[in-house]
C-alpha cells in the first residue's frame, strides 16, 4: 500500500512516515501544499494523509482538487484546531476521516487500515473470503483456521489483493504500490512472491485463492464472506 | 427629553404660545378700544341730538319732546337711556326706555366738559355713560345749570368682544395646530434617514446585512462611513482573533504530535509512557486555553444568520463517513428555514460535539431536533441517542464539573465542556436527561437576544 503524507513539519512528517513504513506501507512525503498537490494528482497512491494547515496550497484545496480530478483514494486529515468547523469543511471537501493533533501514531495507523479496508468494501478489520481470513489489525492470515507464516512482503501482497478482492490488479500496480521507491522494480519478483503465496495458502491446489489473468495481472478470486 | 422631535415640537409649541399670546392681547385691546371709541361717538351724537331737541319752558325748566329722533329712547329697556337732571340732582326728564330704573348718579363734571364713564347698575348691568353739564340760557336771560346723561348698555358690546375673542382664539388655535402638524410631518421626513440608519444597524446585528447602504443625505454620509469602518474593523478583529488562535493551535500541536511520533511505541517503555502523559497534559492545556468561543454575542457585528438545516446536514454527512463501520442511523428534525443568530463555527461546535458523542455511544439511533425557541433568533436543540444513557447524578456531576480541566469523563470530556460554555456565552444552557430512544438526551436552549 502506497501512502502519501503531506505535512509541513519535517520532524512530524519524517517520524510519522518512518512509523508507517515500519507497519509495512510504502510512504511518499511532501513538505508543502504545492508539492503535496503534485504528488496527490500524479503519483499512484492508495491513501493520502493531509495536514490542514499547510503553506502554499491549503490542505482543503488539495482535497478538493484531488476529488475534482477524479481521485477516489481515501483521505485522512490531520488537524491541529479540533473545531468542528475545520473537520466538517475537510470532510465536506472530500476527506473520509480526521485525526486531531497531537495524535498517537497507532491511531493514525488504525485509521489508515480502516480506510483502506473500507475503500475495498470491507466492513470490519477481519476480512473473510471462504476459508481465508485476514486480520488487518494483527496482520495475520489464516486458511481453514490454520495460521500461515508470511514474510512482510508476502503479507503486503495478499493484503492488497484481498482488500481489492474481485478486482484485477496489474503487476505494475502491485510493484508501484508495494515497493518503496528505492527498491529495485522488477516485475519478475512479483511472480515469485505470488508463487510462494499460492504454495503457502493452498499447497494442495484446491481453493485457488489467487487467479492469474494472462497479460492483465492477478485477482483474489474467492467470494467475500464466510463459506461453509 | 431624549427625542429630537419631542424637543423641537416642545420648543415650537412654547414659541407659538408666546407669539400668539402677545398677538391675541394686542389685537384684543385694539379691537376693544376701537369699539369703545365708536360707542363714545355714538353716545356723543345722541347727546347732541338731545341738546338740540330740548326746549326751555316758561316755568324755567327744560322740556323734551315726546318723540325723539332715536326710537330706542322710546322703547322700554332698549339698552339706550337718557336723563336730564337739574342742579340739585333731581330728575327733570327721563327717556321712556329708562323708566323703572335709576341710573347711577355719578360724579358731575364741570360745566361744558364731557365725561365718559363705565358704570354699573344696581343689578350689575354695565353701562357706558356720557355726562355733560350745561348752563342753559333761558329766554328770560337767566342761565340755569342742567346735567344731561346718556347711557348705552355694554351687554351687546361685551357680547361682540367675546364673539371677537372666540373667533380670534379659534383661528389662532387652528393655525397653531396646522403649524405643529406640518412641523411634525417635516420632522418625520427630516429624520427618516436617521431611522433608516437605525434600522440598518439592527439588520447588521441580525446578520441580514453586511454594511450600511451608504445612501444618506450629505450630513449623514460621514457618520455612515465611519460606522461602516467601525463594523469592518470589528469584523476584522474578530477574524484576526480566530486566525491567531488557529495558528497558535497549529504551531503548538504540531510539535507535540512530532514528539509523540518520535517516542518509542513500546508500551513497556516507562520513559515513553511518562513522556506521553506530559504531552497529554500540554495538549489539554492548549485545547482548554484555545477553546474560547470565536464570537460571543457581545461581538454583535461578527454574527450571521446560520442556516441550521444545511449545516447539520453537512455535519451528518461528515459523521457518516467517520462512523462508517458503525453506521448509526442519524435522523434530523429541523424546520427548513430555521436560522440561528450567531457564529456558524459556534453552531457547528455545539451540534458537532453533541452528535459526535451520540454517535459514539448510541446502539444504532441518533436523533437531532432543532426548533426556534421563544422569539426570533432563539434555538432549542436536542440530541438524543439509544445508548447506555447517563444517570441523573452523573449528569449533574458532568455539568457541575463542566469546564474544569484536570479530569474528564472518557468519551465526553472537553467537548461537552465546550458545548456548555458556548451555550452559556449565548445566554443559554445545557441540560442532560433521559431520551425517549432510551439513551442520553442533551438539550441546548438559547434564548433570542
Amino acid at each position: 500500500m502506497r501512502l502519501l503524507v503531506i505535512e509541513d513539519d519535517a520532524t512530524l512528517r519524517e517520524s510519522l512516515a518512518a512509523k508507517l513504513a515500519e507497519s509495512g506501507f510504502a510512504v511518499e512525503q511532501a513538505g508543502d501544499g504545492k508539492e503535496g498537490l503534485y504528488f496527490a494528482l500524479e503519483y499512484p497512491i492508495d491513501l493520502a494523509i493531509i495536514d490542514l494547515g499547510l503553506p502554499e496550497v491549503s490542505g482543503l484545496d488539495i482535497i478538493r482538487e484531488a476529488r475534482n480530478q477524479g481521485k477516489t483514494y481515501p483521505i485522512l486529515i490531520l488537524t491541529a484546531r479540533d473545531r468542528w468547523q475545520d473537520k466538517v469543511d475537510g470532510l465536506d471537501a472530500g476527506a473520509d476521516d480526521y485525526v486531531v493533533k497531537p495524535f498517537h501514531v497507532e491511531e493514525v495507523t488504525a485509521r489508515v487500515n480502516a480506510l483502506l479496508r473500507r475503500s475495498g468494501g470491507w466492513a470490519s478489520s477481519t476480512m473473510t473470503a471462504g476459508p481465508v481470513t485476514l486480520d488487518m489489525s494483527r496482520q495475520e492470515l489464516t486458511v481453514k483456521d490454520a495460521l500461515i507464516e508470511l514474510t512482510s512482503f508476502e503479507y503486503k501482497i495478499i493484503e492488497y489483493l484481498m482488500i481489492r478482492a474481485g478486482e484485477v490488479i496489474s503487476k505494475t500496480e502491485l510493484t508501484e504500490r508495494l515497493y518503496d521507491q528505492d527498491f529495485e522494480r522488477d516485475s519478475n519478483v512479483i511472480e515469485v512472491f505470488i508463487g510462494r503465496l499460492r504454495k503457502k495458502m493452498d499447497p494442495d491446489n484446491t481453493i485457488r485463492p489467487i487467479e492469474t489473468l494472462r497479460g492483465r495481472g492477478y485477482r483474489f478470486a474467492l467470494e467475500r464472506g464466510q463459506s461453509g | 427629553m431624549s427625542s429630537l422631535s419631542a424637543r423641537l415640537l416642545i420648543s415650537v409649541s412654547v414659541l407659538l404660545i408666546f407669539f400668539f399670546g402677545v398677538t391675541i392681547v394686542v389685537l384684543d385691546s385694539a379691537f376693544r378700544s376701537a369699539g369703545e371709541q365708536a360707542q363714545e361717538d355714538i353716545l356723543d351724537g345722541h347727546l347732541m341730538a338731545l341738546l338740540a331737541a330740548a326746549e326751555p319752558s316758561a316755568q324755567g325748566v327744560l322740556e323734551m319732546p315726546p318723540d325723539l329722533h332715536e326710537p330706542r329712547f322710546g322703547n322700554i329697556d332698549s339698552g339706550l337711556y337718557a336723563e336730564l337732571r337739574d342742579d340739585q340732582g333731581n330728575i327733570v326728564w327721563q327717556s321712556r326706555s329708562a323708566l323703572g330704573f335709576d341710573m347711577p348718579n355719578g360724579p358731575r363734571p364741570r360745566s361744558g366738559v364731557r365725561l365718559f364713564l363705565e358704570e354699573t347698575l344696581a343689578d350689575g348691568m354695565p353701562l357706558l355713560t356720557l355726562t355733560l353739564a350745561v348752563q342753559w340760557e333761558f329766554p328770560d336771560g337767566e342761565l340755569r345749570p342742567f346735567v344731561f346723561k346718556v347711557a348705552e348698555s355694554l351687554d351687546s358690546f361685551n357680547a361682540q368682544i367675546a364673539q371677537f375673542r372666540r373667533q380670534l382664539f379659534g383661528w389662532f388655535g387652528a393655525v397653531a395646530l396646522i403649524m405643529l402638524l406640518s412641523i411634525s410631518i417635516m420632522l418625520r421626513r427630516l429624520l427618516r434617514p436617521l431611522r433608516r440608519i437605525e434600522k440598518e444597524i439592527v439588520e447588521i446585528e441580525d446578520g441580514q446585512r453586511e454594511s450600511l447602504s451608504g445612501q444618506f443625505p450629505t450630513e449623514l454620509t460621514g457618520v455612515a462611513r465611519n460606522l461602516n469602518l467601525l463594523i469592518d474593523s470589528e469584523r476584522a478583529r474578530s477574524e484576526r482573533y480566530k486566525v491567531t488562535l488557529d495558528n497558535l493551535a497549529h504551531s503548538l500541536k504540531t510539535p507535540l504530535a512530532a514528539m509523540r511520533a518520535l517516542l518509542n511505541q513500546d508500551k513497556s517503555d516507562e520513559f515513553a509512557k511518562r513522556f506521553n502523559e506530559q504531552i497529554d497534559r500540554m495538549d489539554e492545556i492548549v485545547r482548554y486555553q484555545l477553546r474560547k468561543p470565536a464570537a460571543s454575542p457581545a461581538d454583535k457585528f461578527a454574527l450571521t444568520l446560520v442556516p441550521v438545516k444545511h449545516e447539520v446536514e453537512r455535519l451528518i454527512d461528515g459523521l457518516r463517513k467517520v462512523y462508517h463501520d458503525k453506521q448509526p442511523a442519524i435522523a434530523a428534525e429541523i424546520a427548513d428555514n430555521m436560522q440561528f443568530r450567531g457564529d456558524s463555527g459556534d453552531f457547528l461546535e455545539i451540534a458537532g460535539n453533541l452528535l459526535d458523542n451520540a454517535c459514539k455511544w448510541c446502539k444504532r439511533h441518533v436523533l437531532i431536533t432543532i426548533r426556534p425557541a421563544s422569539g426570533a433568533g432563539g434555538m432549542f436543540l436536542v440530541v438524543a441517542d439509544d445508548g447506555p444513557g447517563i444517570p441523573a447524578d452523573a449528569a449533574e456531576a458532568l455539568l457541575q464539573r463542566g469546564t474544569r480541566l484536570d479530569e474528564s469523563t472518557p468519551g465526553y470530556g472537553i467537548g461537552l465542556a465546550v458545548v456548555k460554555e458556548l451555550a452559556e456565552s449565548y445566554g443559554g444552557r445545557l441540560d442532560i436527561g433521559q431520551s425517549k430512544l432510551g439513551g442520553a438526551e442533551f438539550r441546548i436552549t438559547i434564548p433570542s437576544s
